[in-house]
C-alpha cells in the first residue's frame, strides 16, 4: 500500500477498506452530493428490515424466503459488477472507463453481504428441505433415497464451507481490483493497469466456477430433487443484465445531482443500453434452452420444477416473467432511439431491475407456496430493506473517492468516445 | 496548459501505451493493396498446383466414397444396433462448429468494435462457408434414400406430406441453411470494395469483366460507403444471433432426447462455446501457414494470433468447465442412468476417447496462460491441431459413448468405424481445401479496405501538426466537446 492511500479502521473496513481519497479527486470527478445520498437509502433499508423483523416474529418461514430472495438479488448485482469489471480489464475496454468506478465500488459489497447473509443460517431449516436429517436416515419414515444419495454434497458443514470459500474468493479478488483502482487515483504508478488485468484473468476463472456453484447451492438446492446443468449460466445471464441497469441508474442519479456532467454522455448510455438489450436476450435464450429441453424430454424428475410454476396460480407469474422480462424489453430496447432517449432508458432499467428480482422470486417462492401462489408483503419489505442498506453502503463508498478512475490511461479515450 | 490541451496530451499518451499497432512493418495504404492483391494477379505458383492436386485427390476420394455409399446403402458404415448415429453426425457437428469462429470474428467482434478482426475476418469467413458446405454433406448422404432429400424442405406436394416440425433435425435444416445464406451474403458484401480494387488494377480483359461484374459498379463514392456500412452493420446484427442459434439447434439434436449423456440443459451454450473454440483453432491452423506463404506477416501479426489464442484459452476453459458441470450434476441428479453414462465415459470402453478429448480441450490450451507460449508460432500451431482433434473427439464421445450402452444391457455393443466412414471424413478435408485453395488463389485473403480503415492514417487528424493549419481549428472543437 502506498503512502497516500491508507487502510481504513476495522469498523469501516466492512464498508470501505480504504481511507477516503476524496481530497485527491479532480474537481470534475468529486462527489458533491449531500449525505442524503446514503442516509436516505439507509433509512429506507432500516425501515424495510424493521417491517421484515415483524415478519420474522410472526411468520418466520415466509420471512426467510423473502429475505433469501432479497439477499440473492443484492448478491447477483455484486457478482454482475464483478464480472463487468473483470471483463473490462481483460478486454482493455476504453469506452467504459468513465463508468467503471460504479461497478468497482459495488464489488466491495461482498463483506457486507456476508454479514447480511448470517440470518439465512438460522433459517436453513425453513429454507432448505435437505437440512432435515431424517431424510437421510433409512429407519425413518421420511427417508428419501434420492436425497440420501446427495448427502455428500447437501449437508450443513459442507454448505457452510462452500459459502465461506465463495465469499473469501470474491472478497479477495474484489479487494485487489478495488484497492488497485483507488490507489491509481492517488498515485498513478505505471504497472497498476497491468496488475488489474492479471488479477482479472484469475478472477474470471475463479468467479465463473464459484458463481455457477453458488447459484446451484443458494437457489437450485431449494428444490433438492431438481437439477439443471445450465442453472449457473441462467443466474449469470440475469446478473450481468441487471448490472447494466444499475450502472445506467447510478449514472443518471449522479448527473441529476450535478456530477459527471459531460463526462458520462449519451454515447455511454447507449452502449450500456446495448448490453442491457443483449443480455436480456441472452437471458431469454438460456431460459428458453432450459425450459424447452426439459419440456421436450418430459422426465418427471426435471419437469417438477416447471410443474410447480404452472399450477395453483403460479402460471400467471410465469406468464408475467416471460412477457415482462423478455418480450416487452425486447421490443422497446431493440431500436437505437430508445437507448438514446434517456428517460425511457432509465424507466426500462428500473423495469428490468424489478424483473430481475421477480425472476428470483419466481424461482424461490413457489418452493414455499407450492399449493397456492402468493406474494407476501415481507417479500417487498425484505427486498427494499436489504437493497436499501446495500445501496447506502455503496453510496457511502462512492462519496469517499473520485467518481471516475481518474488516472486510468484509457480515460481520455473514454471521455472522447462517440457511438457512431 | 488549458484543459483541452491536457486532455489531448492524455489522449496521445493513451495511444502510446495502449496497444501495439495493428499493422507493422511501416506499411502504407498502397503497400497493403499491393501485398494482398498481387497474389491474385501473379502467375499461379507451382506449389499451389501441388497443393490443389492433393486437395482434388481428397475430393475425388469423397466422391468415390459417396458413390460407394449410394450404391450399397448405409450398411457400409460401421453403425450397429444401439449406435445408430456414428461418424456422419460427428463429422457434421465438427464441421458446423468450425464455421462459428468466422461468424464470431466477422459479426460479434464487429459489434464489439474489435479492430484487430479486420486482418483475419475475410479468411475466417471463407472458412465458415466452406466448413458449412462440408457439414451439409453428411446429413444429406446419411438419409439413405438421398434422392428424397428435398423432403426435408416443407414443400407443398400432392401427397399432403410435411416434414416433422417438432423434430430438431428439421430445425437443423432451417438453422444451417439460414446460417449459410447469411454468411455468404455477409462475406460477399464485405468483398465488394476489394473486388472493385482488383477490377481497377486488372490488366486483362477477362479479368476486368469478371471482377467488374462481381464488384457491382462499386466506385468508392461517399454514398456507396454509407450504404455499405449500414448494410454491414445490419448483416452483423443478423449474424450475431445466428452464432448462438445454429449450434444451439445442433445441440438440440441430442439434448431433446432422453438418452443419458445427451439430455442435459447446458448443451446449447456449451455447444456454442465449443464451436467457437474449435473454429478459432482452425483459423490459427490455417492462418499460421497462409500468412507465411503469402508474406502478410505484417498484417496478420503475432499480436493477432495471440488474441486468437486467448479466445482459445477462454473458450477451452469454458468447455472444460461444462464437462465438469455435466459430470457433477450427473452425480447430483441421483439418476443412476445419468451417473452410469458419465462413469462409463471416463472408465468404460471409450475411456481412451474421453481422455483424448479432456487433454486436448481442457488441459493443453492451459499452456496459453503463458505469454511466451501463446506468441510462439510453432507451439500455437501444435496446440491448434490438438484442439481440432480434441473437438472432433468431443463429438465422438458425446455421440458414441452415450449410445453404445443404452438402457438395455443385452443390446450393448462397441462401435467401430469402417474404412468408408474414415475415408469419407478424410475426403471432406479434400472438399474443404479445394474451396480454400481456390479462395487463396483468386480472392484477396485480407479485407484490404477494412485493414486500411483501422490504420492510424485513416484518422482524419492523422496529418495534424504538419503545418497545414487544420489542427488549431481542431483544438477548439475538442474544447467545445469536452467541457460543457
Amino acid at each position: 500500500m502506498s503512502e497516500t492511500v491508507k487502510r481504513s479502521n476495522p469498523l469501516i473496513w466492512l464498508i470501505d477498506p480504504l481511507k477516503s481519497t476524496a481530497s485527491n479527486a479532480d474537481p470534475a470527478y468529486r462527489f458533491t452530493w449531500s449525505q442524503a445520498a446514503w442516509m436516505l437509502p439507509l433509512a429506507i433499508g432500516i425501515a424495510g428490515l424493521v417491517i421484515s423483523a415483524v415478519g420474522w416474529a410472526t411468520d418466520s418461514h415466509q420471512f426467510y424466503f423473502s429475505y433469501l430472495i432479497g439477499w440473492t438479488f443484492c448478491l447477483s448485482l455484486t457478482l454482475g459488477a464483478y464480472f463487468f469489471v473483470v471483463i473490462q480489464h481483460l478486454t482493455k475496454a476504453r469506452w467504459s472507463v468513465v463508468i467503471r468506478r460504479i461497478p468497482e465500488a459495488l464489488i466491495w459489497s461482498f463483506p457486507l453481504l456476508a454479514v447480511l447473509g448470517l440470518p439465512i443460517i438460522f433459517g436453513m431449516h425453513d429454507l432448505y428441505h435437505w437440512t432435515h436429517l431424517e431424510l437421510f436416515d433409512p429407519a425413518s419414515p421420511e427417508y428419501d433415497p434420492i436425497l440420501a444419495g446427495k448427502e455428500g454434497y447437501l449437508n450443513m458443514p459442507f454448505f457452510m464451507a462452500r459459502m465461506a470459500f465463495y465469499f473469501i474468493v470474491w472478497t479477495f479478488v474484489s479487494f485487489r481490483l478495488y484497492t488497485l483502482s483507488i490507489r491509481q487515483d492517488v498515485t498513478p504508478e505505471a504497472g497498476i493497469t497491468a496488475k488489474q488485468r492479471k488479477i482479472s484473468a484469475i478472477g474470471l476463472v475463479l468467479g465463473g466456477i464459484t458463481t455457477a456453484f453458488a447459484a446451484m447451492d443458494i437457489l437450485m438446492s431449494l428444490d433438492p430433487h431438481w437439477f439443471s446443468t445450465i442453472f449457473g449460466i441462467y443466474f449469470f445471464a440475469g446478473s450481468f443484465m441487471a448490472i447494466m441497469a444499475v450502472m445506467v441508474l447510478v449514472s443518471m442519479l449522479l448527473q441529476r445531482n450535478g456530477m459527471l456532467n459531460g463526462v458520462i454522455k449519451v454515447d455511454h448510455y447507449q452502449d450500456l443500453g446495448k448490453f442491457l438489450f443483449g443480455f436480456t436476450v441472452f437471458w431469454a435464450y438460456i431460459a428458453f434452452s432450459q425450459y424447452m429441453l426439459i419440456w421436450y424430454g418430459n422426465l418427471p424428475e426435471e419437469t417438477i420444477f416447471y410443474r410447480h410454476r404452472m399450477e395453483h396460480g403460479w402460471e400467471t407469474f410465469s406468464a408475467v416473467l416471460l412477457i415482462c422480462h423478455f418480450i416487452i424489453p425486447f421490443v422497446v430496447l431493440l431500436g437505437r432511439w430508445s437507448k438514446r432517449l434517456l428517460p425511457l432508458l432509465g424507466f426500462m432499467c428500473v423495469w428490468m431491475l424489478v424483473m430481475h428480482w421477480f425472476d428470483f422470486f419466481w424461482i424461490a417462492a413457489p418452493v414455499l407456496h407450492n399449493e397456492h401462489a402468493a406474494m407476501s408483503m415481507y417479500d417487498i419489505s425484505a427486498w427494499l430493506g436489504l437493497f436499501g442498506v446495500f445501496s447506502a453502503a455503496f453510496m457511502y463508498r462512492m462519496s469517499r473517492h473520485a467518481l471516475v478512475p481518474q488516472h486510468d490511461p484509457r480515460l481520455a479515450k473514454s471521455l472522447s468516445f462517440t457511438n457512431s | 496548459m488549458n484543459t483541452a490541451s491536457k486532455d489531448k496530451t492524455l489522449a496521445s499518451l493513451a495511444d502510446f501505451h495502449d496497444e501495439a499497432p495493428l499493422v507493422t512493418g511501416n506499411l502504407k495504404f498502397h503497400d497493403i493493396t499491393e501485398l494482398v492483391s498481387s497474389h491474385t494477379e501473379k502467375k499461379t505458383p507451382l506449389a499451389w498446383y501441388g497443393a490443389f492436386s492433393l486437395a482434388l485427390v481428397g475430393l475425388m476420394l469423397l466422391l468415390i466414397m459417396i458413390a460407394y455409399l449410394f450404391w450399397n446403402g448405409t450398411g457400409v458404415w460401421g453403425l450397429n444396433n444401439p449406435v445408430g448415429w456414428g461418424y456422419a453426425i460427428v463429422n457434421f457437428v465438427f464441421w458446423v462448429g468450425i464455421g462459428h469462429a468466422g461468424t464470431l470474428i466477422s459479426a460479434i467482434l464487429f459489434l464489439f468494435r474489435q479492430q484487430w478482426r479486420t486482418a483475419i475476418n475475410r479468411s475466417a469467413e471463407a472458412m465458415t462457408i466452406f466448413a458449412v458446405i462440408c457439414a451439409l454433406v453428411f446429413p444429406t448422404i446419411h438419409v439413405g434414400r438421398v434422392w428424397a432429400i428435398y423432403w426435408t424442405l416443407p414443400l407443398p406436394n400432392q401427397m399432403g406430406m410435411w416434414p416433422q416440425f417438432k423434430s430438431p433435425l428439421l430445425w437443423d435444416v432451417f438453422a444451417v441453411s439460414t446460417y449459410f445464406t447469411v454468411s455468404l451474403v455477409f462475406w460477399y458484401v464485405g468483398l465488394v470494395p476489394d473486388i472493385a480494387t482488383l477490377r481497377d488494377r486488372a490488366t486483362t480483359k477477362l479479368r476486368r469483366m469478371v471482377t467488374g461484374v462481381l464488384a457491382m459498379g462499386w466506385t468508392g463514392a461517399n454514398r456507396h460507403w454509407r450504404n455499405y456500412e449500414k448494410a454491414y452493420l445490419l448483416l452483423a446484427a443478423l449474424a450475431t444471433p445466428l452464432v448462438l442459434s445454429v449450434h444451439s439447434v445442433v445441440s438440440f439434436d441430442f439434448a431433446v432426447s432422453v438418452v443419458p449423456g445427451w439430455h442435459t440443459t447446458i448443451f446449447p451454450p456449451y455447444f456454442v462455446a465449443g464451436a467457437i473454440f474449435s473454429g478459432f483453432a482452425m483459423v490459427v491452423t490455417l492462418l499460421v501457414i497462409a500468412r507465411k506463404i503469402y508474406g502478410v506477416e505484417n498484417i496478420i501479426t503475432v499480436d493477432h494470433l495471440e488474441k486468437m489464442n486467448i479466445v482459445i484459452l477462454l473458450t477451452g476453459t469454458m468447455v472444460g468447465f461444462a464437462y465438469i458441470t455435466e459430470f457433477f450434476v450427473a452425480w447430483y441428479s441421483g439418476v443412476q442412468y445419468e451417473q452410469y453414462a458419465f462413469t462409463n465415459r471416463m472408465f468404460g470402453p471409450y475411456a481412451w476417447a474421453y481422455w483424448t478429448m479432456m487433454s486436448c480441450n481442457l488441459f493443453f490450451p492451459q499452456f496459453f496462460w503463458f505469454k511466451k507460449l501463446r506468441r510462439n508460432i510453432t507451439f500455437m500451431f501444435i496446440i491448434s491441431i490438438f484442439v481440432n482433434i480434441g473437438m472432433w473427439f468431443e463429438r465422438f464421445v458425446i455421440t458414441v459413448t452415450s449410445l453404445h450402452r443404452d438402457y438395455l444391457p443385452s443390446s450393448w455393443d462397441y462401435y467401430t468405424p469402417t474404412f468408408v466412414d474414415v475415408l469419407t471424413f478424410v475426403g471432406t478435408f479434400g472438399l474443404f481445401f479445394t474451396f480454400f485453395l481456390l479462395f487463396l488463389r483468386f480472392l484477396p485473403i485480407v479485407a484490404v479496405s477494412e485493414v486500411k480503415g483501422v490504420m492510424p492514417e485513416a484518422d482524419p487528424h492523422f496529418y495534424d501538426h504538419e503545418g497545414d493549419g487544420h489542427d488549431a481549428a481542431h483544438a477548439v472543437n475538442v474544447n467545445a466537446g469536452q467541457k460543457q
